[in-house]
């Protein structure tokens, strides 16, 4: 599949189909791959794909895409350019890819996708579990498994059990939509099993819950890095750093972290394809799915639609029906 | 917003975010027939349910209301013809959430309210008041200065 990959960006970048690959290269540190821009065909045996691609490539699409637009401003139209941006895109990215073009933050021919069927990255915090913490100094995947070097040795593990939570249950490992789709189409994932955590809290009392949400948005300290790697969480001015409003207090206070993740997540309400990145990069660990999936879950319960699964159907809060449910609408007692 | 709490005769604070052409004048209206109703309730009048950001939502409750009202036009009924059928999916899918962490469900409520209905007006308000008093002064997402 990687040789697959670079020969498939050669084509491109010789052909001059696109000025841009935006890939994973090998990366410096264990258990990540490193996501890459690769310009020229001599670059293009940079390119990799391994478990370690854990990054949305769809942010760095939107971030390049609109870097160049933005150097493009103060040219006069009849000389301004465009940039095209092939991606390595495996279904999650394929689905942030079609909410920007949704959104309408580039149109499709400026991006060229090279499919990739993807069958799951390694969770680093799985992977750090496994060794108990230890400094992981290298990684390699042999066949099913994985093995991790740490000082003390090598702890070989079935690479199914290290798999990030959201690929386990990954309904759309292939490409959404694709301009050439290299190798042959990904098993599915257990995708029964898709929302059995949302349900398994949802039946957990109110006070149970408030705990957990608390408990988690504790370990919080709004380094934004989730911010940062959602491919979703492209609005040029966020909320959290607005101070007029000033949405989210600087203090120190709890409800201040709590009203920052609210406001995320539920920015993500029909938008997140649940990639896992966000949970990939937060070095504190706060469990950022149990709430994000309970925004899907809902999405398609009420309103039969996923967050960029099908580029004909519009985003659940861009749209509605006159017919929509409305059970949430109080209806006032019949008293005196 | 706090300084009655923890008192005896705690009365709850009650935000009501309401579109202009409708539940606000349905208040009006309530307001001119004498209808009585609990005054709990503080109106922020906004030009349509679709003009409600969520965020207003939480941070009405940060800031420390007991409870949040959002009331607008019927559906069909929008002056901006779908405002509130948008806003409609918003709140659904917000009123979900915030119970799913947690929150009480009955904090945050929503309803629709025509300028004619001025005694549905006053029976929402009074059953709303009920429920956040049956709920007590609110603690979660509440800052603490
Ligand atoms: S919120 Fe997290 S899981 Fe969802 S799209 Fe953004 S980075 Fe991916
Ligand atoms: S990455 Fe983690 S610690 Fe950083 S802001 Fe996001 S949730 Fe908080
Ligand atoms: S104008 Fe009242 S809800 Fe739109």
């Amino acid at each position: 599949m990687e040789k697959q990959i670079r020969e498939t960006a050669k084509e491109l970048l010789a052909g001059k189909k696109v000025d841009v690959i935006i890939g994973y290269e090998q990366g410096t540190l264990p258990l990540q791959a490193t996501p890459c821009f690769i310009d020229n065909v001599d670059d293009a045996d940079k390119l990799v794909w391994n478990a370690f691609c854990s990054q949305n490539l769809a942010k760095y699409v939107h971030d390049v895409i609109h870097r160049h637009k933005e150097s493009q401003v103060r040219v006069k139209p009849e000389e301004r350019t465009k940039k095209i941006v092939g991606v390595v895109a495996r279904g999650c990215t394929t689905r942030s890819l079609v909410i920007h073009l949704q959104e309408r933050q580039y149109s499709r021919d400026e991006i060229v996708i090279i499919g990739v069927p993807c069958t799951g990255y390694v969770s680093k915090k799985k992977a750090a579990i496994r060794v108990d913490g230890a400094e992981i100094l290298g990684s390699a995947v042999s066949g099913n498994d994985i093995v991790l070097t740490t000082a003390g040795g090598d702890t070989t593990a079935p690479l199914q059990e290290l798999l990030s939570d959201s690929c386990l249950t990954c309904r759309f490992n292939n490409p959404i939509i694709a301009d050439v789709t290299v190798g042959e189409p990904a098993p599915p994932m257990n995708v029964d099993a898709e929302y059995h955590d949302v349900v398994k809290f949802e039946n957990l009392p109110d006070e149970e819950r408030w705990a957990y949400f608390t408990k988690e948005m504790a370990k919080c300290m709004r380094c934004f890095a989730c911010r940062n790697t959602c491919p979703s969480c492209y609005c040029k001015v966020c909320f959290a750093e607005q101070s007029q409003p000033n949405w989210v207090g600087v203090g120190v206070d709890d409800t201040d972290v709590q009203m920052f993740q609210l406001m995320r997540i539920f920015h993500m309400a029909g938008r997140c394809v649940d990639c896992g990145a966000c949970v990939e990069v937060c070095p504190m660990g706060v469990d950022l799915r149990k709430f994000l999936k309970k925004l899907d879950k809902d999405g398609f319960e009420l309103f039969q639609s996923r967050a960029g699964a099908d580029m004909e159907k519009p985003p659940i809060l861009s749209s509605f029906a006159m017919e929509d449910r409305q059970e949430f609408i109080y209806e006032p007692e019949e008293h005196a | 917003m706090t300084e009655n709490k923890g008192q005896e005769n705690w009365v709850p604070k009650i935000v009501g975010i309401v579109c202009n052409w409708c539940t606000y004048a349905g208040a009006d209206l309530a307001g001119i027939s004498r209808i009585q109703y609990p005054p709990n309730v503080r109106l922020i009048r906004v030009p349509c349910t679709g003009r409600i950001n969520p965020f207003y939502v939480m941070k009405a409750l940060q800031e420390g209301a007991d409870g949040v009202l959002v009331s607008g036009c019927h559906p069909g009924e929008c002056h901006y013809l779908t405002g509130n059928l948008s806003a409609r999916r918003k709140f659904y899918m917000l009123s979900n959430f915030l119970s799913y962490i947690g929150l009480e469900k009955d904090r945050v409520m929503f309803t629709w309210c025509s300028a004619a209905e001025g005694e549905r007006f006053a029976k929402v308000v009074k059953g709303v008041t009920e429920r956040v008093k049956a709920l007590g002064p609110a603690s979660k997402l509440v800052k603490h200065l």
